[in-house]
C-alpha cells in the first residue's frame, strides 16, 4: 500500500500527566526517533506496564496494548517472536520493571531478543500516591533500603547487548540515545535497554537534584562503552562519587533471541495463513508416522 | 496356532500386568516392550505409569492392559503382577487374586508368607543376583525377567529377541549384546521352571495389527494445537504437563512456529498473550500451581479479547499437592476463577485420541470467540498411552477467526477493535495491517480501545462480551452419549473416567442394572444436552475428582435437579479402576433398593 488509508482510527489520547512531568519529554523525543528513524505506525508495536508511564501508548498512532502490571516484557517478548518483522517496544516505569516486573527484566537481559524497553524511573510510585520504588534513596519515605541500579544489573549479564540512561531534562542527549536504540533494535542485535530519569514533580520532584548529580560518560573520551569491565568499575566510581551517570553505557554482541529461534526457512509464525492446511500436512503425516506402531 | 492345542491355554483377549519396583528399576521399559510385542500380535494397548516425584527412587510401577477391540482404561483385575522387590508385592497386592501370577524377585529372601491370596501362582527367581553375577550390572535384571514374564503370557522367543534388538539397538551394541544376554538367561529359567515354549498360561491368537498409533493425552494435545494452525507456545516445566511443552518445542519449529520455555508461568501467559495480539494462534499448559499463577492474564485475555488455549492438566492439589497423582479439581478455578466477570470456554477431551480433536476445536474456537479456552485433562489422561486410530487429518478444519486485511481496513469508514457487533465479536486487523492501528487493554475501553469508565459503556462491553458465549453454544463440542436413553441410572464424567465408565457400564449391565453415559466435552458453558441427559435420567451417578463434588456443584448451579444427582467423589490419588466404581455403584443401588423396600414397609 503507498498512500495510508483515510480509514479513522483511535484519536490518540492527551497525555494524563502532571504539568512539568518527566515522562512528556519522553513521549516527545520517542515520536520524534521514530520518525527520524523511518518507523511507519502500522509496523510499530508500543506495549506499555501500569503506572503513569504506562499510559503512553495511548497518545501513539500505532498498535498500542497495555499489559498487566510488571507484564510487559513477557507480552513484548511473545509479540517480538511471534513477528520478528515488527518493531516492538516496551514502556514502563521503575515500579513495573525494577519491582514486581525485575524477574522478567533479568531474563531479558539474559534471552536478548531485539526489542526496546523504555524504562521512565522517576524514582517513587506515582499513581499510587508517591510510595518508595526500588530505586528511591534511602530515607525517602521512610525508605530504610539503598535503591537498585539497573545500569550494574544489566551489565552483570554477558548476554546484554544495549544499556543507556538518558535524563528528560538533556532531551537532545535522549534522542540520540533512543535512535541508537531503535537502530539496535531494528538491526536485530537484540535487548536495548534505555533508563529514563523522570523526575515526578508531583511526589518527588528530583529534578534539580538529578541534574546536579547526573555524569554524562558520552562525553568522557576516555570512557569505552565496548568494555563490560571498563562499564562496570566506571558505573560504580560514579555512584560511589555521589553521581548518577547517564549515556550509552555498554555496547555488546550476542545473539538476538529470534535468530535463534525462529525457523528462517519458513514464514514467520504471525504471517503465516491460518486455514491453509496443507502449507505443514508433510510434518502433519510425519508426526503420525513417528507414533505408529 | 488353533483349537487343537492341546494345552487347552485360554485365548488371550484382555490383559492387564504391573511391573513394580523402585523408581529406575525399569518397569517402564518392560511395559514398553510388552505393549510393542502386543501390537505386533494385532492386541490394542493401554498403559499407565505411576512415579513419586523424584529422579530415582521411590515406588514406581507401569501398568499395561492388552486387548481385542475397544477398551479406554486399565483393567480391575490385575492378571500379572512383576514384582522386583517386596515393597512392590505390599503396593500392589490390593489390585491382584488367586487367579493372578505373580514373577518375583527374590534375590533380597523369599516373599513373606501370607502377604498373596491363597492361592495364587508364584513364580520367584533372584534376578537382582543373577544380573549382578553375570553381567557385573543390575539394572539387566528387568531383562532376565522379561523372559519368563513372555513366556507367561504366550510371546514367541523370536519376537521379544526382535522388540529386544528394536529397542536397545540404538543404545550400542554393547548393551544390546548385555540385554539379549539377559534375555536368553531368563528363557532358559523359564525352561528350568516348567514354563516351555507354547506352554504359558496363555496363547495369543496372532491377527494382522489395525494401523494405530502410540501417543499419549499430552502429545496428542500439542498435535491438534500444531495440525489446527496453532504457531505459538511459551510454557513452564511441571508435572503432569511437560510434554505438551516437550512435543511442540520439537515439532512446532519444523512449521515455523515457536514454542519456548519461559522463566515462570507469568511470563509462559503474557507472552502468549503478546503473542497472540499479532494474530497467530496461541497455545499455553501448565498444572495446578501454574493455573493458579496465571489467573491475572486469563482474566486479561478475557477483558482484552485475546484469543488464547489453556491447557491445565490437572493433578493433586491444593498448592504442591501430589504433583503425579491425578485430580479433577481445578474445575472450579477453570469455571470461575480470576477476578471479575469474563468470559470462558472449558472443554474435557476423556481419552488420546480426543485431545486431538478437541485441540483443534479450542484452537478454532479461542480463536473465533476472542477469549480463553481452556482444556481440562487430569495426569492419567495426560500421560497414561494408549494405542488409538491415526487422527484423521482430512477432517481437519481449520477456521480462521474475524480479521481484516489492509484492503478491508481501507474500505471502512471508521474502524474499531472493539466495535460492538450482532455476535459480540469484533474483527480485528493484526499489527503490520496498514491502517489498522489500535488499543488492546484490560481497562474497560470503549469501541477503540479508549480506557472509559462510561457506565453504559461499561455495561455494553460487558454484554457484548458474554454474548459471545451464548453465540459459541451453538457450536461448542457436544459430549458423547452411550446406552440407551431411557436407561433409569446415568452416569457423567470426564476425563480418565471415561475409559473407567465405559467398563464398569460392561459389569453393571452384566449385574442387571441398566445405565448410560453422557461425557461432557464442554464443561463451561453448560449445554443444554447436559442438563437435559439429567432430567431423562432417574437419577445420575456424578463422578468427581475431587472432595468437594465440584462437577455436582456445577450441575446443580445451572440448574440440574439437584434430587437426581448422587455425587461421588474420590481424592485419595490413586487412579479409578472400573470394579472399584461398579462396588461402589452397586453397594449405592442396593441402599436405594434396601430404603425403598423399608418405605414401603412403612406404610
Amino acid at each position: 500500500m503507498t498512500t495510508p488509508p483515510s480509514t479513522k482510527t483511535f484519536t490518540p489520547a492527551r497525555p494524563i500527566w502532571c504539568a512539568g512531568c518527566g515522562d512528556f519529554a519522553v513521549q516527545g523525543v520517542l515520536e520524534k526517533s521514530l520518525r527520524n528513524m523511518g518507523i511507519l505506525p502500522h509496523k510499530l508495536m508500543l506495549l506499555a506496564g501500569i503506572g503513569c508511564s504506562g499510559t503512553i501508548q495511548n497518545n501513539l498512532k500505532c498498535y498500542g496494548y497495555h499489559a498487566l502490571h510488571g507484564r510487559v516484557l513477557p507480552a513484548t517478548i511473545g509479540a517480538k517472536l511471534a513477528n520478528p518483522d515488527l518493531t516492538v517496544i516496551a514502556a514502563g516505569g521503575d515500579g513495573d520493571g525494577f519491582a514486581i516486573g525485575a524477574g522478567h527484566l533479568v531474563h531479558t537481559f539474559k534471552s536478548n531478543p531485539s526489542i526496546m524497553y523504555i524504562l521512565m524511573n522517576n524514582s517513587n510510585y506515582g499513581l499510587t500516591k508517591g510510595q518508595a520504588s526500588p530505586t528511591s534513596p534511602i530515607g525517602y519515605h521512610g525508605n530504610a533500603e539503598l535503591g537498585l541500579d539497573s545500569m550494574l544489573l544489566g551489565l552483570s549479564f554477558l548476554s546484554s547487548t544495549f544499556l543507556a540512561r538518558g535524563f528528560s531534562g538533556n532531551p537532545e542527549q535522549l534522542g540520540r540515545l533512543m535512535e541508537a536504540a531503535i537502530e539496535h533494535t531494528e538491526s536485530g542485535k537484540g535487548f536495548a535497554f534505555l533508563e529514563v530519569l523522570s523526575p515526578c514533580v508531583t511526589y518527588y520532584d528530583t529534578h534539580r537534584e538529578w541534574r546536579a548529580k547526573v555524569y554524562n560518560v558520552d562525553e568522557d573520551e576516555s570512557f569505552d562503552p565496548t568494555s563490560r569491565a571498563a562499564a562496570f568499575q566506571k558505573v560504580i566510581e560514579l555512584k560511589e562519587q555521589g553521581h548518577i551517570p547517564i549515556g550509552r553505557i555498554f555496547k555488546g554482541e550476542h545473539p538476538s533471541l529470534e535468530s535463534i529461534i525462529v525457523n528462517k526457512e519458513e514464514t514467520l509464525p504471525a504471517q503465516q495463513n491460518i486455514g491453509h492446511f496443507n502449507e505443514h500436512r508433510k510434518h502433519y503425516d510425519q508426526f503420525i508416522k513417528a507414533h505408529l506402531v | 496356532m488353533t483349537s487343537t492345542n492341546t494345552n487347552s491355554q485360554p485365548v488371550l483377549e484382555d490383559i492387564s500386568v504391573i511391573v513394580a519396583g523402585q523408581g529406575g528399576d525399569g518397569s517402564l521399559t518392560v511395559i514398553t516392550m510388552l505393549a510393542d510385542l502386543f501390537r505386533n500380535a494385532g492386541l490394542n494397548v493401554y498403559t499407565e505409569r505411576d512415579v513419586a516425584s523424584r529422579i530415582r527412587g521411590g515406588h514406581a510401577a507401569a501398568t499395561m492392559r492388552a486387548f481385542i477391540g475397544e477398551k479406554h482404561c486399565i483393567g480391575s483385575h490385575i492378571d500379572l503382577l512383576v514384582a522386583l522387590d517386596e515393597e512392590a508385592v505390599e503396593k500392589k497386592v490390593h489390585q491382584i487374586s488367586s487367579n493372578s501370577i505373580v514373577v518375583f524377585d527374590d534375590s533380597s529372601g523369599p516373599l513373606r508368607s501370607g502377604l498373596l491370596p491363597e492361592g495364587t501362582k508364584l513364580y520367584a527367581a533372584p534376578f537382582n543376583r543373577i544380573a549382578m553375577r553375570t553381567m557385573r550390572r543390575e539394572l539387566y535384571k528387568n531383562s532376565i525377567a522379561f523372559g519368563i514374564v513372555g513366556r507367561l503370557l504366550g510371546l514367541e522367543d523370536e519376537a521379544m529377541r526382535q522388540t529386544f534388538t528394536k529397542r536397545f539397538e540404538r543404545r550400542g551394541q554393547i548393551i544390546l549384546d548385555y540385554n539379549i544376554e539377559a534375555l536368553e538367561l531368563g528363557l532358559h529359567l523359564a525352561d528350568e521352571m516348567g514354563i516351555k515354549r507354547g506352554e504359558g498360561k496363555y496363547r495369543i491368537e496372532q491377527t494382522e495389527p489395525e494401523e494405530q498409533i502410540l501417543v499419549m493425552g499430552n502429545e496428542s494435545i500439542a498435535f491438534g494445537f500444531m495440525a489446527a494452525g496453532g504457531r505459538f507456545f511459551t510454557g513452564y516445566p511441571i508435572t503432569p504437563s511437560t510434554e505438551v511443552l516437550e512435543t511442540l518445542q520439537k515439532w512446532l519449529p519444523r512449521c515455523g512456529g515457536v514454542a519456548r520455555q519461559t522463566e515462570d508461568e507469568l511470563a509462559g501467559i503474557n507472552m502468549a498473550i503478546g503473542a497472540a495480539l499479532t494474530g497467530v494462534r496461541t497455545m499455553t499448559a501448565t498444572s495446578g500451581p501454574g493455573i493458579s499463577l496465571m489467573q491475572e492474564g486469563v482474566g486479561h485475555a478475557g477483558s482484552g479479547e485475546v484469543p488464547l488455549v489453556i491447557v491445565d492438566c490437572q493433578r493433586s492439589g491444593p498448592s504442591t499437592g501430589m504433583p503425579t497423582k491425578p485430580e479433577q479439581s481445578d474445575l472450579n478455578i477453570m469455571v470461575f476463577g480470576g477476578h471479575g466477570d469474563f468470559p470462558r470456554i472449558v472443554l474435557t477431551p476423556g481419552h488420546p485420541d480426543d485431545c486431538f480433536y478437541l485441540a483443534v476445536d479450542a484452537t478454532n474456537l479461542a480463536d473465533k470467540y476472542q477469549c480463553p479456552v481452556f482444556i481440562a485433562m487430569d495426569q492419567a489422561l495426560s500421560q497414561n498411552i494408549a494405542s488409538v486410530k491415526p487422527f484423521n487429518l482430512d477432517e481437519v478444519k481449520v477456521v480462521p477467526g474475524k480479521r481484516l486485511t489492509a484492503e478491508e481496513v481501507a474500505e471502512l469508514d471508521t474502524y474499531k477493535r472493539y466495535s460492538f457487533s450482532e455476535d459480540g465479536i469484533s474483527a480485528f486487523a493484526a499489527p503490520g495491517t496498514p491502517g489498522g492501528m489500535s488499543l488492546v487493554t484490560g481497562n474497560e475501553h470503549d469501541e477503540f480501545g479508549l480506557v472509559s469508565t462510561d457506565p453504559k459503556n461499561r455495561v455494553k462491553m460487558m454484554d457484548k462480551r458474554f454474548h459471545k458465549i451464548e453465540e459459541a453454544k451453538k457450536e461448542l463440542p457436544k459430549g458423547r452419549h452411550f446406552g440407551e436413553p431411557d436407561a433409569p441410572i446415568g452416569f457423567i464424567g470426564i476425563g480418565m473416567m471415561y475409559g473407567v465408565i465405559l467398563d464398569a457400564r460392561i459389569e453393571l449391565e452384566k449385574r442387571g442394572y441398566n445405565t448410560q453415559y453422557l461425557q461432557p466435552r464442554t464443561l463451561w458453558p453448560m449445554l443444554d444436552e447436559t442438563l437435559e441427559f439429567i432430567d431423562r435420567c432417574e437419577r445420575v451417578y456424578v463422578i468427581d475428582l475431587n472432595a468437594q463434588g465440584q462437577i455436582a456443584h456445577l450441575l446443580m448451579h445451572q440448574g440440574a435437579d439437584s434430587s437426581k444427582i448422587i455425587s461421588i467423589r474420590r481424592y485419595d490419588g490413586l487412579p479409578y479402576r472400573p470394579g472399584y466404581l461398579v462396588n461402589q455403584i452397586v453397594e449405592r443401588e442396593e441402599e436405594l433398593n434396601n430404603n425403598d423396600k423399608k418405605e414401603a414397609k412403612a406404610q
